[in-house]
């Protein structure tokens, strides 16, 4: 099976079986913005806005090259803004907006924040 | 402490303070759906509280009482988020708890092929390595040989089962009771229960005690 049959017939997150070097025996406590990502996973979940099913499938959906250089948080977050766009519930130009005034205000606190 | 540094350089500050693209999109992804009151502005905080209320002293506990209470055990087999609410361990999902027994003839072990799937209710936030894909693939491929990289050794003539989480449907493990045990009160015992031994990846411990001086 050549490199595009591959990417065509197992799914990027289908990880059962595959060949795999040795065990990572890593862990890492979160950093606060990946527990944040975690709450509102479980918030969205709730509020039957997003469920954990729809968010795995948001994940596999970036596809092997975003899921391979993204860390699980990261995924996590850009999964929720596809399907929040795909739901109607965000615009990305919202988000867009949102971002560069996020990132603003986050610039001009400065120190100590 | 020492008064003569104080590194403020400019270049410091600036690499600690600027959140990451991915950290201002989670806080625009979250502020846009408070303004929209899709969510409540409280609701992320009080559910990282609860999520840091759960870790695996809650599994331990579950462990212990099924060690020293045959009926508990029998309850927790036929449903195990009962059994678990039934000792103060709420769920604050939808998901589904299969409680697997370890005994002399089977081994079991938990995994997530597709994701992260895990039991936080009882156990917190998965490890690291169980999202990652050495230990997704493998599980269900050569569990023994996985095992083995943890130091478990299943002997042959014991079955190693293998359950893979979903969405909806998560497992927890039940270490076998260790042995010269028999004297221990069920907090003691909830003290040989580690994280790694609900996962199925370890057995349950005796920690190393001195030898009784006569």
């Amino acid at each position: 099976m050549n490199h595009s049959e591959t990417l065509v017939k197992q799914l990027p997150t289908e990880l059962g079986g595959l060949e795999a070097g040795p065990l990572q025996r890593v862990e890492h406590e979160l950093l606060p913005w990946e527990k944040r990502c975690h709450a509102l996973a479980d918030v969205l979940d709730f509020h039957k806005i997003v469920n954990t099913e729809e968010k795995r499938r948001g994940v596999e959906a970036l596809g092997s090259e975003i899921i391979n250089n993204l860390s699980y948080y990261e995924r996590w977050i850009v999964a929720f803004a596809n399907i929040l766009f795909a739901k109607g519930v965000l615009t990305p130009t919202e988000l867009a907006v949102k971002m560069d005034e996020v990132a603003a205000r986050s610039a001009s606190v400065g120190c100590c924040s | 402490m020492s008064s003569q540094i104080h590194d403020h350089t400019p270049a410091a500050d600036a690499g600690e303070v600027r959140p990451s693209y991915y950290e201002v999109m989670e806080t625009a992804v979250r502020e846009l759906l408070v303004e929209k009151t899709l969510i409540g502005a409280g609701e992320i905080r009080r559910q990282i509280e609860v999520l840091d209320s759960r870790n695996p002293a809650l599994g331990a506990k579950v462990v212990a009482r099924a060690w020293v209470d045959p009926a508990f055990r029998v309850r927790l087999f036929a449903n195990g988020r009962k059994a678990c609410e039934e000792i103060g361990i709420t769920f604050y999902d939808d998901t589904e708890l299969i409680v697997l027994e370890n005994t002399d003839r089977v081994h079991n072990l938990i995994v997530c092929t597709l994701c992260s799937c895990y039991p936080r209710p009882v156990l917190g936030l998965p490890p690291d390595w169980y999202k990652l894909k050495p230990y997704r693939a493998r599980a269900v491929k050569e569990p023994r040989a996985l095992l083995a990289e943890f130091g478990t050794i299943i002997p042959d003539n014991v079955e190693v089962r293998v359950s893979d989480s979903t969405a909806m449907v998560r497992y927890l493990v039940l270490p076998q009771r260790p042995q010269g045990t028999e004297g221990m009160n069920e907090e003691e015992l909830a003290h040989l229960v580690t994280r790694d031994a609900m996962i199925g990846v370890v057995k349950a411990g005796v920690i190393d005690l001195p030898e009784k001086t006569q």
